[in-house]
């Protein structure tokens, strides 16, 4: 089996986290992280942050920008 | 990725299709509830792709409006979903072009260099229970809103909005490989960016634990290559 270092887990990292890649390069890149803390590390912290932003919801539809929103397509959907 | 929200809060698209079917039937009242489950995806597209809430509320308006004047020209075989997010994007690239600070390239070639991870501390257990939740609802926007918009695109289109690589690449009008590649940079970025307020403050004790750890891998790694060549 090939051995990565710690680039190439660098650029194999979110096709890792999307579940892509083949058996051999994701037991590659477990093997890496297993025994580099700092890969260990960037690996763990990407997949929390991305649990985190999804968890948050970002960017909600402000109150205001939503009541202009309904205001103009009132005024479109009355056209005749 | 597990979705924690579903782009059209878990609503099954037939409901987006039978809404379709009565606005072209003549009853323009059902375009309003095809609107409220679109209108935070429309939103977020928009402000990918724009970077501020002044320019996606008004390409916002203009993408219902145009979806409900050529409502008739949705094919049926693709997702209303689908549909509407590409007239977003659509509109929104065509807004952004008309500005004068377009990107510049040097900023797209950056890509093409390999983002290095600078922050190597592990984070708190649950480092968003230390902040109310407007407070970590403002820290996470702001390091999206602080991405150069190539990557801030890519990572809202497929990490928020959840499309598939295929569908993000198409709607930016990318190649797949040019949008993965922007994905792992704007994902590296983001933590980087939010490391600094989730990690684990070191003691000095852990510093020079980890210190030792680097170096010694290091070390193992080079006397393994050497030994494999």
């Amino acid at each position: 089996m090939k051995t990565m270092d710690c680039k190439d887990v660098l650029a194999n990292l979110s096709c890792y986290i999307d579940g892509e890649g083949s058996a051999e390069l994701r037991t590659a890149l477990e093997e890496h992280i297993s025994r580099c803390r700092r890969c260990r590390v960037v690996f763990d912290t990407t997949s929390r942050m991305l649990k985190i932003v999804t968890g948050t919801a970002p960017f909600e539809v402000p109150l205001s920008v939503s009541a202009r929103l309904y205001a103009r397509l009132e005024k479109v959907l009355s056209e005749v | 990725m597990q979705k924690n929200e579903p782009a059209n809060q878990g609503v099954p698209d037939e409901d987006d299709l039978l809404l379709v079917e009565r606005v072209l039937a003549g009853d323009r009242r059902a375009f309003e509830p095809l609107v409220r489950r679109h209108e935070r995806r429309v939103f977020r597209v928009t402000l990918a792709v724009l970077g501020n809430i002044e320019d996606a509320e008004e390409v916002m308006q203009d993408t219902f409006v145009k979806a409900f004047r050529h409502l008739d020209q949705f094919r049926r075989e693709a997702r209303f979903t689908t549909w509407l997010t590409r007239i977003a994007i659509n509109e929104a690239i065509q807004k952004r072009s008309t500005r004068k600070n377009l990107v510049p390239l040097a900023e797209a070639e950056t890509a093409k260099e390999q983002f290095t991870p600078k922050r190597h501390e592990s984070w708190k257990s649950n480092p968003e229970q230390f902040y109310a939740k407007q407070e970590i609802h403002r820290i996470i926007e702001d390091a999206i809103q602080s991405l150069p918009e190539i990557y801030r695109e890519a990572f809202i289109l497929r990490d928020i909005e959840e499309l598939n690589a295929e569908e993000a690449a198409q709607a930016l009008g990318i190649t797949v490989a040019a949008l993965k590649s922007r994905l792992l940079r704007a994902r590296l970025m983001m933590r980087e960016s939010l490391a600094e307020k989730f990690e684990e403050p070191p003691t000095l004790k852990t510093k020079i634990v980890h210190t030792a750890v680097d170096v010694g891998t290091t070390v193992a790694m080079r006397l393994m290559r050497a030994a494999g060549r």
